[in-house]
């Protein structure tokens, strides 16, 4: 089996080749724009909002007045199973790939980088990236911890935040520790999605942040026992609170969105978002009362960047990167900033737009909307993952 | 040469691109790796237990309610209305029913802001149970419609009926009741052709994905949960090792279905002294039929009624009885996935007729032996869970280079519903009283006249049930057709599922009855047109 | 008198098809009714075993032995009745088959009972047999013991003879009516065949609505 997947794999990089050499020249901006003309690029990427989709839609208007390019977005569900597309083309040896540009971030980011599946670099040669705010914002340049190396071009900004309603809640928990406070004075009304949830796993890499001795640690890999030893202030903390949790925590909801809609209903307190907008969105669509109020915990919350990046076996490369490169414009990144649309946070730093560009930019305070912001904190590196994902089964699962 | 022609279409279009797609599927599996990441799960036995555990427990309840049903109704007045009930009952998607069925009972549903009131929910535990309780009976209530439609096709057959008529009518006169003869007469007839609908219902609910995240536990979840979370990681080790989950769950679905069917032989062997035992006057149990018909359908409206009113509210927190504030948003972005409803009506449409003309062919032309390697194959590509077999056929037709492209579509659409157009059909055509073409024969009646005017509209039941069915089936097909598409073509089904994965219940209510509503209408128009009118 | 009709009307769709019959059958008589098809033969029957569905409906009193069961479910009048299919259960064998119908008591009794009828039909050795392995005649032989085991108090014969060749007819007739006469019975019998009727029994013909001794 092993033997005829290397065979396999060495006869698509043979056929890929040739089309390695065409990352050097996005440098020749012109170029690209002129060989874009015209093509047709099938925008992988996750539909599950209704603002995002009609965001999607406005960009493929422009793109289709400024740059003659066609941008079908293709409605998805799951990254991974776009992943798992490409590979399974490349390895079928299928050049003219179902896939020219792919909204991704985090493990499926690291997953195609290390098995090759991707374009570039591009990124960094991409006009409009000379805006982003690379210091401010490191999460644009190391992607949970791996680094992007220009296979991917940032988009928008994600930081785990939490939301409930303000009148039932009081002052929200603001740490952990307060966390595991609020739980034991509301028996039953608080909970977290079980892992491999992503944002179960965030919840429980959040506790770690905040309860680990020493923060220097997560950067870098970790083999399992250091792990268990660094992380057992983070399981006590769980012990703890587990008691206190819905169902006593012996069950968790599987799914963010369900913990969503259990807060909706009246059956949980506290919800979790990647998206710090989120809140706000849902109580501009009804589906949370006005009341809603959105926070962070104060000593920062676990953030990240998500990206866009080019398969190898893309067909339209050119136009993939005039694509990346119009969603980095400030035009483009402001209305998605703007909470009336999507309300995603920017990746550029405003301090390097023309004043005219900045005025895009409106501050807005709707209901729901994140009050006091935190700082940002970075993924822990990827080897933390699956050990945490592993000893919370391990401990809690069954 | 007939006999080749008739099998080559059903062979090539289907039973070789399955078995390829398993092929595939299971070379994926073949790593050591895989099994030993598997068998180090923490929860991989108690999963495959719940697994195990909530699809029989499902398929016991649903059959018993199916058969109690029957006998309390079969030859009533009700009978013939029977078969519309359950054809509407079946159309509904599971997962549409899981929806509505939760927010009937969940701490926070219907039934607690009607019962019990109060500023929070109560401590209920009615969905996601340890024990699965809550998914077990929202399966087997969504089985016990196809249950009843499979057992009343069964009857109503023409040449079935027609002998059943007779031994009822000789029973009676032997001092049996209704009850009694039922028993005693009709089932013990009927049971051994409704091994296969049991053992597709079974290994639906072992395996079933979407149900189980609405209602299932989650601490442990049942393994089908386990290995879809598996096949969408991304990494190659979690997709093997997600195969590799699907293979188990497929071998212990296997072995476990086999030791029932000895189970229910010996069921069968343990009750024959009830046959000789002489006459009893026990009347149809009519008023536990009654009741049992009357509470699904309380149910089912019950679910159809909350689909419709969440489908225009965003938010209905608790304890409100109705409501806050309604809106159209959800039936407006419904509208804007037009194009993927009529991609999937065609696909339907296109898919039952095929299935329908492929099988009859099969049927038509070859020998009653070669059923069981047909019906094995159906039923194992039912039963395997989706996800493993959408993997092969993704295999298969990317070296076809048939992904992206409508006859991948298409192909895949196909392949459950010639399963399913074989299971309904195999039972009434093989029983089929080929007296009646040997009189059409007598009557010089060629091929083409002998079916068209004798054996079509003989079996016009069993025919309209397995296109109808088909067309149901094909109306939700998702993890293969998601796959295949690849982005290039919208069914209804992805619109749904990827408009609805932002977690709206309210989008989720809407869809679900989008979904439901042309399978309902096509069960109901076969139900009309299948009324037996040769009394 | 053992089994009576009095004043029995029935009507297809509301229109008359039996008009006020009235007959009187005395134990172990066989009385022969002939008409042609779609008289009303067979629904006639079905209304005196009491499982006459619509369209048809009917009036008129059925007597057993002077009681009225017009009203009563055909499970509890204990009318037997013989068809042109001999109906046995293809699920069971021979034996269970005789069983079924045969009023419920002490087992051995009732095992007995079961050899001893398939004795007398000439079929000992039977009982653990599908009925699908028997011939016609065997087959017609143990449709009447399977009638007879259940003790009915009146016996109704719809064309019982008809699927039967011509030899083995005399021999199954002489078989059921012997039987009949023998437990003292009372019978009736629809057929369109006049040689069916027992030689010197009574004989009825129904032609156009009405009932008159032939």
């Amino acid at each position: 089996m092993s033997v005829t997947l290397t065979r396999r794999r060495l006869v698509s990089l043979a056929i890929l080749l040739p089309f390695a050499g065409a990352a050097r020249a996005a440098a020749d901006w012109p170029a690209t724009e002129a060989k874009a003309k015209g093509q047709t690029v099938y925008f992988n990427a996750w539909a599950g909002s209704e603002q995002i989709n009609a965001y999607i839609a406005w960009a493929g208007q422009e793109l289709q007045s400024r740059h003659g390019i066609t941008l079908q977005h293709v409605k998805i569900t799951d990254t991974a199973e776009v992943v798992r597309r490409v590979r399974d083309e490349v390895a079928a040896g299928k050049a003219d790939g179902s896939v020219d540009l792919v909204w991704i971030n985090g493990e499926n980011f690291r997953t195609m980088k290390r098995d090759k599946l991707l374009f570039g670099p591009f990124a960094e040669d991409l006009p409009n990236f000379a805006l982003v705010d690379t210091a401010g914002k490191p999460t644009t340049r190391v992607d949970f911890a791996e680094a992007v190396d220009g296979l991917e071009s940032p988009w928008g900004m994600a930081q785990l935040t939490f939301f409930g309603d303000g009148a039932k809640l009081g002052q929200p928990p603001r740490s952990m520790l307060d966390l595991l406070d609020f739980a034991k004075a509301h028996p039953g009304l608080v909970t977290y999605p079980a892992p491999p949830d992503f944002h179960g796993t965030t919840f429980i890499k959040q506790a770690l942040i905040e309860t680990i001795a020493d923060r220097s640690l997560l950067p870098m890999p970790i083999g399992k026992e250091q792990f268990l030893a660094v992380a057992q202030p983070m399981f006590n903390f769980l012990d703890a609170l587990h008691p206190h949790l819905w169902r006593k925590g012996k069950q968790f909801p599987p799914s963010q969105s369900q913990v969503k809609q259990q807060v909706a209903d009246g059956e949980l307190l506290i919800g979790l978002t990647f998206n710090p907008n989120e809140p706000a969105n849902l109580v501009a669509t009804g589906e949370l009362p006005a009341t809603t109020i959105a926070w962070q915990h104060a000593q920062g919350t676990i953030g990240n960047t998500h990206f866009v990046a080019i398969p190898i076996n893309a067909q339209a490369k050119a136009a993939a990167q005039v694509v990346a490169n119009f969603l980095l414009s400030p035009q483009a990144q402001a209305r998605k900033a703007d909470l009336a649309v999507w309300g995603d946070p920017t990746v550029l730093d405003l301090t390097r737009l023309s004043a005219a560009d900045t005025a895009l930019f409106t501050a807005q305070a709707a209901p729901g909307s994140v009050t006091a912001p935190a700082p940002a904190i970075p993924e822990p590196h990827g080897s933390w993952v699956p050990l945490i994902e592993a000893s919370w089964l391990e401990r809690y699962g069954a | 040469m007939t006999r080749i022609a008739g099998a080559l279409p059903l062979l090539a279009l289907w039973a070789v691109p399955l078995l390829a797609a398993l092929v595939m599927a299971i070379a994926a599996a073949a790593s050591s790796a895989a099994w030993t990441a598997l068998l180090v799960h923490p929860q991989l036995w108690p999963a495959l237990g719940l697994s195990l555990w909530t699809g029989t427990a499902a398929t016991c309840l649903a059959f018993i309610c199916a058969l109690i049903i029957s006998a309390g109704v079969y030859r009533s007045p009700a009978w013939p209305w029977l078969q519309p009930l359950a054809a509407t009952g079946m159309a509904l998607p599971h997962l549409a029913f899981a929806i509505g069925f939760g927010i009937l009972i969940m701490p926070s549903g219907l039934v607690a802001r009607l019962g019990v009131g109060g500023d929070t929910p109560p401590n209920w535990i009615t969905t996601q149970d340890p024990l699965g309780l809550s998914l077990t009976i929202a399966l087997a209530l969504k089985e016990i419609p196809f249950l009843v439609a499979m057992i009343w096709s069964l009857l109503a057959q023409g040449d079935t009926a027609a002998h059943l008529e007779g031994q009822w009518r000789a029973a009676r006169s032997l001092g049996h009741g209704a009850g009694s003869t039922w028993l005693r007469v009709v089932q013990p007839q009927i049971m051994r052709r409704m091994t296969w609908p049991l053992l597709i219902v079974f290994s639906y609910g072992a395996s079933v994905v979407d149900m189980a995240l609405v209602m299932g536990p989650t601490q442990p979840p049942p393994l089908a949960v386990i290995i879809w979370n598996d096949l969408n990681h991304g990494t190659a080790a979690n997709n093997a090792r997600g195969i590799a989950g699907a293979i188990l769950l497929t071998l212990a679905i296997g072995s476990l279905a086999a030791l029932s069917l000895l189970a229910l032989r010996a069921l069968g062997v343990a009750a024959r002294p009830l046959l000789s035992a002489g006459p009893s006057p026990r009347p149809a149990p009519r008023f536990i039929a009654a009741a049992s018909v009357g509470a699904a359908v309380l149910i089912y409206s019950a679910v159809l009624m909350l689909l419709t009113l969440l489908s225009f509210a965003p938010r209905w927190p608790y304890p409100a009885i109705l409501p806050p504030a309604l809106s159209l948003s959800s039936w407006q972005m419904l509208l804007t996935s037009s194009p993927a409803l009529w991609l999937s009506l065609g696909l339907a449409a296109a898919s039952s007729i095929m299935a329908l003309v492929l099988v009859v062919l099969w049927f038509e032309t070859q020998p009653r032996s070669r059923d069981r390697w047909l019906l094995v194959l159906a039923a194992a590509s039912l039963a395997l869970p989706q996800v493993l077999i959408a993997a092969g056929q993704y295999d298969v037709l990317l070296r076809l280079g048939l992904t992206g492209d409508i006859i991948g579509l298409f192909l895949v659409h196909l392949a459950p519903v010639i399963a399913y157009a074989a299971i309904v059909l195999a039972a009434p055509y093989r029983s089929f009283d080929q007296r009646y073409i040997a009189a059409a024969r007598s009557l010089s009646a060629g091929p083409w006249r002998r079916w068209r005017l004798v054996k079509g509209p003989l079996l016009r039941v069993p025919l309209l049930t397995a296109a109808a069915v088909g067309f149901s089936v094909s109306m939700v097909q998702f993890v293969p057709a998601q796959l295949i598409a690849a982005g290039r073509f919208e069914t209804l089904p992805m619109a749904a599922v990827t408009l609805t994965s932002g977690g709206s219940r309210s989008l989720s209510a809407a869809f679900a009855l989008a979904l439901a509503l042309p399978p309902l209408l096509v069960f109901l128009a076969a139900a009309i047109a299948g009324r037996t009118r040769w009394r | 008198m053992a089994l009576e009709l009095q004043s029995v009307t029935l009507t297809l769709h509301g229109t008359p098809l039996i008009r006020s019959f009235n007959v009187g059958i005395i134990n172990g008589e066989v009385v022969t009714l002939m008409g042609p098809s779609g008289s009303g033969k067979s629904a006639l029957m079905s209304m005196i075993a009491g499982d006459l569905e619509a369209p048809f409906s009917a009036t008129g009193r059925i007597l057993l032995d002077g009681e009225d069961v017009s009203h009563i479910l055909p499970e509890r009048r204990r009318i037997g009745r013989l068809f042109q299919d001999d109906l046995l259960f293809p699920h069971m064998t021979v034996g269970e088959n005789l069983l079924f119908g045969m009023p419920r008591g002490d087992k051995a009794a009732r095992l007995a009972r079961m050899q001893q009828a398939l004795e007398d039909a000439g079929l000992a050795g039977f009982a653990p047999r599908a009925p699908h392995t028997l011939s016609g005649g065997q087959r017609a032989r143990v449709a009447l013991m399977r009638a007879m085991v259940a003790e009915p108090r009146a016996m109704l014969l719809d064309e019982p003879f008809n699927k039967l060749d011509a030899e083995l007819r005399g021999v199954i007739r002489g078989f059921v009516f012997d039987h009949l006469r023998e437990r003292g019975i009372p019978c009736l019998m629809v057929t369109h065949d006049r040689a069916d009727a027992p030689a010197g029994g009574r004989v009825l013909r129904l032609m156009d609505g009405e009932v008159r001794d032939d």
